[in-house]
């Protein structure tokens, strides 16, 4: 009884310290970091990102006719390493983190593109946008061997080395 | 530990669930589920409950038994083990049965989301549940590893219905 009689004096000198939350804006440091936002006009496509993504909250699946590059925010992690890795800068870190929602659905985002198929066998392996880079790198590369998917591609310089002897 | 399999009873129309549903729009009771956090979300109900954001002035007032709950603050990834507890927490919560799940474990299993010894979130499990005969009313998912005292209290509005939710599904062409 007498210990509680302590703090009397100590919560009259400090006051109210409760934070108005829902009418005033909370307190949000410059390196916090929060939901990822994908530029879709910079995204290639390369999936570097889902490949160090340590939840694999990204994810690249080519589907159809299209490859998506699949955001769940619900299993983000919120570590900023996929906006570290990405060669083209397409990932920011927003400072967004009121994201509850009813359905998990609503937690997904989703950025589509288009996808080459191969020369040969047809198969869709790249997306067109990272082609396109590929392409503009490698300017002495012949573009025929481009428009092949990596198995083809494998098969295409073995039959040539063969024919040359 | 045993799962007990029980026939749903229903006592309830679903009318008289949403009388029920609309009457808490104040004062309502969480109980704090831990379903094998690693103790970071935990953490931040603490917070939530402390006098810095103080969620006793909306009413919300943490319980020591599910059978005076409203809400069930669920976090962790719900492990093989936790299973069967969750299912016997789970059906002493009166109806309407309310579910908050916190961070990203109880969301999308985070990390451990196809690991062996995880059921890899709630959303995997409402089907198991529904099969055990437990029917939740409304389930609001907060991401967030682990999710601010801030994004907690916007999850129990976004659940009463007092503000929209911001996140939507979008489909971008890049």
């Amino acid at each position: 009884m007498v210990k509680f009689v302590k703090v009397l004096p100590i919560a009259a000198k400090i006051g109210t310290v409760t934070i108005r939350y829902p009418y005033a804006k909370p307190i949000v440091t410059d390196s916090f970091r929060g939901a990822i936002e994908v530029d879709p006009s910079k995204c290639t496509g390369c999936g570097a990102c889902t490949r160090i993504c340590p939840p694999k909250a990204l994810s690249l699946n080519i589907e159809g006719g299209t490859a998506i590059l699949r955001y769940f925010v619900g299993r983000c992690i919120f570590c900023g390493m996929c906006a570290d890795i990405c060669p083209e800068k397409a990932i920011k870190i927003t400072k967004e983190f009121e994201l509850a929602s009813e359905q998990v659905s609503d937690l997904y985002i989703d950025v589509e593109h288009e996808v080459v198929t191969c020369r040969k066998c047809g198969s869709k392996f790249v997306t067109s946008k990272l082609l396109n880079k590929v392409e503009q790198k490698l300017s002495e590369f012949s573009k025929e061997l481009l428009s092949l998917c990596p198995r083809c591609r494998r098969v295409e310089m073995l039959s040539k080395q063969v024919y040359l002897r | 530990m045993e799962i007990q399999r029980q026939v749903p009873v229903e006592i309830f129309s679903r009318k008289d669930l949403e009388k029920a549903l609309q009457r808490i729009k104040k004062s309502i009771w969480v109980f704090h589920l831990n379903t094998g956090s690693c103790n970071g979300c935990d953490i931040e109900i603490i917070d939530v409950l402390t006098p810095w954001f103080d969620v006793e002035r909306f009413g919300i007032k943490l319980v020591a038994s599910p059978r005076h709950a409203d809400v069930v603050l669920l976090t962790g990834p719900i492990t093989i083990k936790t299973f069967p507890r969750l299912v016997k927490a789970l059906r002493a919560v009166p109806r309407p049965r309310l579910v908050l799940a916190i961070g990203s474990c109880a969301v999308g299993g985070n990390i451990w989301f196809n690991s062996y010894a995880t059921l890899g979130g709630f959303p995997n499990v409402i089907d198991k549940l529904n099969e055990l005969g437990i029917v939740i009313d409304k389930i609001v998912y907060v991401p967030g590893c682990p999710a601010r005292p801030e994004a907690i209290i916007y999850g129990v509005a976004v659940m009463l219905g007092l503000v929209e939710q911001k996140t939507r599904y979008k489909k971008v062409k890049a």
